[in-house]
């Protein structure tokens, strides 16, 4: 039988003694709410959900992130001046007094032009031009809305991944995934609101950085699953230690983390009081998620998903499973799109990266549109940087990192769709009439998601920081 | 008549000057205080003097009179027609800075001093740049430690500086903390492991006036004092067992991991101790320990994969050196300057050169060895063996030069065949072979790059008899090579390799010669003769006296290490980007009293350990938590959850397990199924059965691409680079770590048995002692309420159903007390030096 209330006998003890640390109020509101396991999680729970700044369409969002730079030449961005001009000396107009990252690995010899490796077929009404490694993307085209001539600022591949995630190159600062939670918190009280799926040889360069809380409170970084195996490690409790018997220990435990909390102030015990809660909760939830077997076999086809496997396709699944129960920001990264030539080269290598993506990913736009998800879900798809419209020298063939003019898509809730935004000139080296940068980007997905940008800020060292440091413009003409 | 007209103009210039001397000095004051700051903070990024944006420096008076593509910038005497002014004006369409307007005080500084004719001050004249007068830059100064404010809370001058700062924002200290607090927070500190319940009870009825002190020496004389701040030290090291990149595959270096604990449990003079490890192959006969320290700079990666171009990687590894000196001694971000000039601080591209090539001519796999090399990939090694098997090591190694310089030669002869070859190749061969290398045949021979031509030359050794037939002889000869143990050092080549700058940071792009050489901005190095500098001069420059970095930046992260932020909380960018000191001037005091009196790790400790602000407690306080909510003044200590192999060291001390041997070969304690498929390579991992499972953290066999999770999962550095601070994150995976991790779980049963062995027979006590053994303090009122009552359920359940308690423990009560035990181990509280 349990044993009666010992946390009400803590909590008294706390209201006659303690009067540091912590205002009265919130000790008072953490303790009150903080009935355990079940039942509503405690007020000061850094993931219960608020308000955003302005009513929004996209509750969630799935951020698809292709880690490596993948060739926009050889997926969304057609170029067919540039397939005639192949082999080419590169303009000079395009090389003078421009500040060319992607000239380190070129000789003193003038670059030469690589047309695209790959032909193109217009799709859907809206007529996008898309490469022939896409087909099954080239289907749902019509819900897809492009954005191209990003630039960004990184030629390098973990600060740009940085750049994209953090807003700033330098390590340190908040991830978007961070910075959503922070503001929004996440509807699912059993899952972490910020999960981090990812698939490919290694994981994304900058490795937890991507997915970091910065300066924030630690409980908003992302919080990797594995797609194979044991969703998390760790997840099952030693043998002997039933359910009830975990729960017993976590609410004993919360008792003392409580009473230490109270003596010493330090909110980071309050941090760890709902790391226990939610980790205690995601051992019964993260199982039941992973578990595709109870998927309709139609559903698994459409992604090519395998209950098991490891794989993007997986990925996308389990994105879409995780954003039906509350997550809030679910960021898959897919690795290896570094294509310079070489062994990782825009022949077979490329179309291996494309195969993997192409239809998981249309699957998950099928998916979340046939289940009204889509109204409320906000999908993104995009690397660090592009590549170059000049080829490498190496032994085969391939393109270096290009940061001046590169292409994401956006789908979804609050997304106007059947369009590109910006426009590249005829060899895709820089945007044409539009200026977009990563900053832009992050701006427009806060914007989506009920956010302001410049309203979304964090005090530290004596400064207001904000995902989009100085900069961000809504990309407006995306906004439905 | 020449010099008569010289004379004349300088007559001219002089009387000028004299009617000008007010004016220029009210400028140059202006300047100091309000320009260059003004200046280096939202200008120089852009507009610093190298390399400047649309080319304007604002380096120098001059160049700013010069300007840069729009024309002049300053009009002297004439704010209105200065561009400069009507740039930070906004009215025209220049606007400047980028990044929002300077305030209207800021523009009417410049308005000022451009109108009192735009003056450089004599001190910044005499620097490089603006930013060269920055703080950090400057001779270390030896303050007066300020008037105690609050005297009977003073212990030394560190508490004065402290104290001073505190009182002008209105703080007080915090009391000292209580004795339980204070030995578990110095053991932690100083040892990583706890207090045993003996020292704890000792301390605490000891009454004697110097007990603290007492205490603080018994930590700093342990043997695992070497282990907890020598883990410190190979973050910077990023010291691990493997290679690195995709193959990660081992390697043998962990002889400089136990050299490094060695030298700091003997307090060797931080001087010393960095010189041995940056050059001790260059001191003269230098001892095999001398040798082993330079394992420091050996802990690059090395990528080993097929094809590759082992030049592009040596030379990686040689950038990753000078970036851990940069991050280690000098708290600058030498590698922004890899591909250009500094864009903040006075270091340009070529300075990065010139550090680079300090470590240009080290004897390690390079381009020149190609597929040769993976026959000795870690080179240059110190081995350990009887005389006799290094007496036939060597004889090998003459046979193996021999047949070497043959093969060379052979190929050599070979390439003369090429073309010949190529001819002669079937369309079948042909299309047996990888795209690679197909796609490489198919390029006319004249237009191949070297990427090519390298594939083609490969491909025609492989297929030729005598080549093979003369490779099997190498490899046979080298199979009788004693298998010898070894650890990873430096030597330098016979002669050096040509260091020159690498344009845009690629190595293929050679840029101007370089020659070894320090930073301008910083006192020159003192180079005796006049022979090439080594890397033991770059080393005795860094720990020289006149070096203003070394010394405050070594302080500063020790600080850091005691209060979970430096004093510069940009531990490892002290240049113009980095955070100013919270305490300048005690900063200072620290660094000089390091550097003056001898160098002694353990001296700085004790001073820091000795003093109020340390013992202080960590509670918070209302008070100071509204003015300074992050406690950069240190009204109280802070809590700081413990480092992940901190975390398990404590975990091991309280359950009675720990192995507390010191160094050796790596261990295996146990890790969750798959932890190490995750990276590319699947590699098994057998947990140790014996003593070595209870080894401490530090000992793990670290993998870099998939090192042990019960490490990463508390914020462990993943040894790519040097880690100079380890962020403290709080999350759910850590608790599932806790509470189901295998290890965990068996050092909660171990915590079980000896409490039921050790501890008092029964009743309360024991449960006191369970707690004391984990968090070196008595459980108050409530929480002993709490857990004996958790106890009691607990025992009741598995008496009741015994079945229950078998998987856990063999009685009931030892299952009762694992129970305990897991919640003992997963209090914030026992993860945190409170």
């Amino acid at each position: 039988m349990k044993k009666p209330t010992l946390a009400d006998v803590t909590r008294r003890h706390f209201f006659s003694q303690c009067g540091v640390g912590l205002g009265q109020a919130a000790l008072a509101g953490l303790l009150s709410g903080g009935s355990l396991f079940g039942r509503e999680a405690a007020p000061e729970n850094p993931m219960a959900p608020k308000q955003p700044h302005f009513p929004a369409k996209a509750k969630n969002i799935i951020f698809l992130f292709m880690a490596g730079g993948p060739s926009q030449l050889e997926m969304f961005d057609y170029k067919p001046e540039l397939a005639r001009r192949d082999g080419e000396n590169t303009p000079p107009s395009f090389l003078e007094g421009k500040r060319f990252a992607f000239m380190d690995s070129f000789s003193k010899e003038t670059p030469k032009l690589l047309g695209p490796r790959r032909t193109f077929t217009q799709y859907g009404k809206s007529g996008k031009w898309i490469s022939d490694t896409l087909p099954h993307l080239g289907g749902v085209v019509d819900d897809l809305a492009f954005v191209s001539g990003i630039a960004t600022e990184n030629f390098n591949h973990a600060p740009a991944k940085i750049m994209v995630n953090t807003g700033s190159p330098r390590f340190g600062r908040p991830s978007i995934g961070a910075w959503v939670t922070y503001g929004i918190g996440s509807e699912s009280e059993n899952l972490p609101g910020f999960v981090v799926l990812q698939s490919g040889p290694r994981g994304p360069r900058g490795g937890a950085l991507n997915w970091g809380a910065g300066f924030l409170p630690t409980a908003y970084q992302g919080v990797p699953f594995q797609s194979g195996g044991d969703p998390i490690l760790n997840l099952s409790n030693p043998e002997g230690f039933d359910h009830d018997r975990q729960g017993r220990t976590l609410e004993t435990l919360r008792a003392l983390n409580l009473r230490r909390l109270a003596e010493t102030g330090d909110p980071e015990i309050s941090t760890r009081i709902a790391s226990y809660e939610m980790a205690y909760r995601m051992q019964s939830s993260a199982p039941e998620l992973i578990d595709l077997g109870g998927e309709d076999p139609k559903t698994l086809a459409l992604y090519g998903a395998e209950p098991g496997a490891k794989s993007y396709a997986n990925n996308c699944l389990l994105a879409r499973r995780l954003v039906e129960r509350g997550v809030r920001f679910v960021q898959l990264y897919h690795t290896d799109w570094d294509h310079h030539g070489g062994p990782h080269n825009l022949g077979k290598p490329f179309t291996d990266r494309c195969r993997e993506i192409d239809q998981p990913t249309a699957a998950l736009i099928r998916d979340l549109k046939e289940r009204g998800m889509l109204e409320d879900t906000l999908v993104v798809f995009g690397g660090e940087f592009g590549r170059t419209p000049m080829g490498e020298e190496r032994e085969s063939v391939g393109r270096n990192h290009h940061i001046d003019a590169y292409t994401m898509w956006f789908a979804g809730a609050g997304v106007r769709p059947g369009q590109t935004v910006g426009r590249t000139d005829d060899f895709g080296f820089a945007p044409v009439d539009t200026e977009i940068d990563i900053h832009d980007i992050q701006a427009t997905i806060l914007h989506l998601l009920g956010l302001d940008h410049t309203r979304l800020t964090f005090k530290f060292q004596g400064r207001n920081f904000r995902l989009t440091d100085v900069g961000g413009k809504l990309i407006e003409p995306m906004l439905s | 008549m020449r010099s008569a007209r010289l004379l004349l103009a300088v007559f001219a210039f002089a009387a000028t000057a004299a009617a000008a001397d007010a004016s220029t000095a009210a400028g140059e004051a202006l300047f100091d205080a309000q320009i260059q700051p003004l200046l280096a903070a939202r200008c120089a990024s852009c507009h610093g003097a190298k390399l400047p944006t649309s080319g304007l420096s604002l380096g120098s008076r001059e160049a700013l009179l010069e300007g840069g593509n729009r024309g002049p910038s300053i009009v002297a005497g004439k704010p209105a027609e200065s561009l400069l002014i009507q740039a930070v004006r906004q009215d025209g369409d220049l606007k400047m800075p980028p990044g929002g307007k300077l305030s209207a005080d800021e523009i009417a500084a410049l308005e000022k001093w451009v109108e009192l004719g735009a003056p450089w001050s004599a001190k910044a004249v005499s620097q490089s740049s603006p930013e060269a007068s920055h703080w950090s830059f400057q001779p270390i100064r030896r303050p007066e430690p300020p008037a105690p404010v609050w005297p009977d809370k003073v212990r030394n001058a560190i508490d004065r500086f402290v104290q001073a700062r505190l009182a002008k924002d209105k703080l007080t200290p915090s009391p000292e903390a209580d004795r339980a607090t204070l030995i578990r927070r110095v053991s932690l500190d100083l040892t990583g492991l706890l207090p045993t319940p003996e020292d704890v009870l000792a301390f605490e009825q000891d009454a004697a006036p110097d007990a603290y002190a007492k205490m603080v020496e018994r930590y700093l004389a342990s043997p695992h004092y070497g282990e907890r701040w020598g883990r410190h030290w190979l973050d910077i090291a990023h010291y691990a067992d493997s290679n690195g990149y995709n193959l990660d595959g081992e390697r043998e270096v962990w002889r400089y991991r136990d050299w490094v604990i060695r030298a700091l449990n003997d307090d060797k003079p931080f001087d010393e101790f960095v010189i041995e490890q940056i050059a001790g192959d260059l001191l003269p006969h230098p001892t095999q320990d001398q040798l082993i320290a330079t394992g420091f700079h050996r802990n690059t990666l090395i990528n080993l994969e097929g094809g590759i171009d082992f030049e592009q990687y040596r030379v990686e590894a040689v950038v990753d050196r000078v970036d851990t000196i940069g991050q280690a001694f000098l708290g600058l971000t030498l590698g922004c300057a890899r591909c250009h000039d500094h864009k903040y601080d006075p270091i340009s591209q070529k300075e990065f050169y010139q550090f680079y090539a300090f470590y240009n001519s080290i004897d390690e796999l390079d381009g020149e060895d190609g597929e040769a090399g993976r026959q000795d990939p870690f080179k240059p090694l110190l081995e350990f063996g009887t005389p006799e098997e290094l007496a036939k090591r060597d004889v090998i190694r003459v046979q193996l030069e021999v047949l070497e310089k043959e093969v060379s030669d052979y190929e050599t002869e070979l390439a003369k065949s090429q073309a010949e070859w190529e001819t002669g190749l079937s369309k079948e061969w042909i299309a047996k072979l990888g795209d690679e290398d197909q796609f490489a045949l198919a390029v006319p021979a004249e237009k191949r790059n070297p990427f090519q031509k390298a594939t083609i030359a490969r491909m025609h050794r492989k297929d030729d008899l005598g080549w093979n037939e003369r490779q099997a002889s190498i490899a046979a000869v080298r199979k009788r090579l004693p298998d010898l143990e070894s650890t990873m050092v430096m030597r330098e080549l016979p002669e050096p390799r040509e260091s020159y700058i690498h344009l845009g940071g690629d190595f293929l792009r050679h840029g101007v010669t370089v020659q070894p050489d320090t930073l301008k901005l910083l006192p020159a190095m003192d180079v005796e003769g006049s022979h090439r500098p080594t890397r033991l001069d770059l080393a005795k420059w860094l720990m020289s006296g006149s070096n203003p970095l070394t010394a405050r930046v070594s302080v500063n992260r020790v600080w850091q290490r005691y209060f979970g932020l430096g004093l510069v909380e940009t531990e490892n960018d002290f240049g113009t980007q980095g955070s100013a000191p919270s305490h300048p001037e005690l900063l200072d005091w620290l660094a000089s009293e390091f550097r003056d009196k001898g160098w002694s790790q353990k001296d700085l400790h004790r001073l820091i350990l000795t003093s109020h602000t340390y013992r202080q407690a960590s509670l918070h306080r209302d008070d100071s938590t509204e003015i300074d909510p992050r406690n950069r003044l240190l009204s109280r200590q802070n809590r700081l959850r413990l480092e992940a192999e901190a975390v398990r060291d404590a975990a091991l001390s309280a359950s009675g397990l720990l192995t507390a041997e010191i160094g050796g070969p790596s261990v295996h304690p146990p890790q969750p199924d798959g932890a190490s498929k995750l990276g590319q390579m699947q590699r098994d991992w057998v947990a140790d059965t014996d003593k070595e499972r209870f080894r401490r953290g530090m000992y793990t066999y670290f993998w870099r691409s998939s090192p042990h999770p019960g490490l990463m999962v508390f914020d462990a550095p993943d040894s790519t680079n040097a880690c100079t601070r380890r962020p403290r994150s709080n999350t759910p995976l850590q608790a599932l770590t806790l509470l189901n991790d295998t290890a965990y779980y068996e050092f909660a049963q171990g915590l079980a048995k000896r409490v039921l062995t050790e501890g008092p027979a029964a009743g309360p006590q024991r449960l006191d002692y369970a707690f004391r053994l984990c968090v070196a303090r008595p459980p108050d009122a409530t929480e002993r309420e709490e857990l004996a009552g958790f106890l009691a359920e607990q025992l009741d359940a598995f008496q009741t159903k015994p079945e229950a308690a078998r998987p856990i423990a063999d009685t009931p009560e030892l299952a009762a007390w694992t129970a305990v035990g897991r919640v003992l181990l997963n209090l914030d509280e026992f993860i945190t030096r409170e």
